[in-house]
């Protein structure tokens, strides 16, 4: 089944019809039903929660409900995301040896490198920022997550072709929310897409072209177009009436006060550095940070990156995490320490 | 206790290579399960562990709950056929703990088995384990626990 892979387009969908596909897939690459596959899919609106998350800890549900906005549970970890028709979506469906590592970092670290260089051959210079974001510049163009199931794993990740920042903070509860109107600036200072980049949106198949031929070199092998088989649409069928039902949905279900989001600033020599961010109260887990204010730092995408080095992380490690940050790297911060982006963490949460 | 390339494996535990997973027989014929410290590495650092519920039945090899790090999610397979009666509610919250600590603080669930007698033969311990995982980590390329 290894030889040859098989390219499919599944166009757009229903976010329920496409995790639905997600399942069937995975399951029928496990049973040995299918070649190893790359799947190109979109989304009508929707706000796609991680595995593990709960609706009313990570969305506006309020905001979903009066707009259209579909709520659904990923099969893949991670946090949740808005997706829409401005982005397309890539997932590849392997058996765990053709991978090449048992280790699922490197595992990751390998498809989102191949990825980047897709993205990057439409023009823009795209790398693969650890643990799971593709980012131009610092920016996020790309987030992924993956999956396994006995000897199959899939892998996915967003594209953001044009994106609607605003959309997207209406959705998520995300630290922006409060960041007092500045807050779709602040978006458009993380989230990158290829339209603005290139200053045109390029044409769906020339993207998936590049990202086609960048997994083909990455894992040598040559991929053909295909379509969904007997076997994996009588799976899907299957699957989709577990997925399309609130149960699904509300698989977890934890209270949004268990995750607030919570602000902080203070004037440092250095400046004033002001903090929001999204706190997992239960497991003292910082699960996403946001720093603004008025400072100085070079090179600027130093805050994106210590943002993105600061995702998932307990709260005990934070200081050893933000130091080891800045020994990594030359970063200059005048008067500021790196400290000072611990503690203002630490005030935020006490 | 086996070590297996830097992974320890306790003499007294179960296991399931394929799995990955460890079982221990308690007094009252129950018992308890987690993941193994090979099983750990390969992960990384886990973030999420969410159990099927209590009172669930599920059959030796099929999933029991999920785990999740680095936004993997993937099953964590059952030692064997049972109902699950017990879930760790503090490495649920603290999922840290099942790294640091797979084989103590960091265990997973327990069962009451069906048929321990029969389906254990099909777990494997001591030597015969240590060789299992040697030959698992030999064909997965791995390096080592750090």
């Amino acid at each position: 089944m290894g030889k040859i892979w098989r390219v499919i387009d599944t166009g757009l969908r229903p976010a329920a019809e496409n995790i639905a596909l997600n399942r069937a897939l995975l399951e029928a690459r496990q049973a040995g039903e299918i070649p190893n596959t790359l799947r190109f899919l979109r989304f009508r609106p929707s706000a796609l929660l991680g595995y593990h998350q709960s609706a009313e800890q990570e969305l506006d549900l309020d905001y979903c409900r009066a707009n259209g906005v579909a709520i659904q549970r990923r099969i893949t970890g991670g946090g949740a995301i808005y997706f829409d028709e401005t982005q397309i979506g890539w997932e590849l469906y392997l058996g765990r040896e053709d991978a090449g590592s048992a280790d699922m970092a490197q595992v990751a670290c390998r498809i989102c490198e191949a990825a980047a260089r897709g993205i990057s051959a439409l023009g823009v210079a795209a790398k693969y920022r650890p643990r799971n974001d593709i980012e131009v510049d610092g920016k996020k163009i790309s987030g992924t997550g993956g999956a396994f199931e006995g000897n199959a794993l899939m892998y996915q990740g967003t594209l953001l072709v044009r994106f609607d920042v605003e959309k997207m903070l209406r959705v998520l509860r995300i630290p922006a929310e409060k960041l007092d109107g500045k807050s779709i600036a602040s978006a458009r200072e993380r989230v990158a897409n290829l339209a603005d980049l290139l200053g045109f949106a390029p044409e769906l198949d020339v993207v998936k072209e590049q990202l086609m031929a960048a997994f083909a070199q990455e894992f040598d092998i040559p991929i053909l177009p295909g379509e969904l088989t007997a076997a994996e649409l009588a799976r899907y069928r299957g699957a989709l009436a577990e997925i399309d039902r609130p149960d699904w949905v509300n698989l977890i279900n934890r209270p949004a006060a268990d995750r607030p989001i919570l602000e902080a600033s203070r004037k440092f020599p250095g400046g004033l550095l002001r903090v929001s961010l999204a706190f997992d109260a239960r497991a003292r887990r910082i699960k996403q940070v946001w720093f603004s204010g008025d400072f100085f730092v070079c090179p600027k995408r130093t805050v994106a990156d210590l943002e993105a080095a600061l995702r998932d992380v307990p709260l005990a490690e934070i200081e050893a995490r933000v130091e080891g940050f800045f020994a990594q790297r030359q970063a200059e911060l005048l008067l500021l320490a790196p400290a000072d982006f611990a503690a203002v963490i630490r005030q935020a949460i006490e | 206790m086996a070590l297996v390339r830097g992974c320890n494996f306790p003499d007294e535990l179960f296991y399931s290579a394929e799995g990955n997973v460890w079982a221990r027989r308690e007094a009252d014929g129950t018992i308890t399960a987690g993941m193994t410290a090979y099983g750990c590495a390969l992960s990384g650092e886990i973030v999420a562990w969410v159990a099927k519920k209590i009172g669930r039945f599920v059959e030796q090899n099929k999933s029991a709950g999920t785990i999740e790090s680095g936004k993997w999610v993937g099953p964590v397979k059952a030692p064997v056929s049972g109902e699950i009666i017990a879930v760790n509610e503090a490495a649920a919250a603290m999922p840290g703990a099942i790294n640091a600590d797979p084989y103590g603080a960091g265990w997973l669930l327990r069962m009451k088995p069906l048929d321990w007698e029969r389906e254990s033969a099909a777990l494997l311990s001591g030597k015969a384990a240590a060789g299992a995982f040697e030959v698992k980590m030999q064909a997965e390329g791995f390096a080592g626990c750090a």
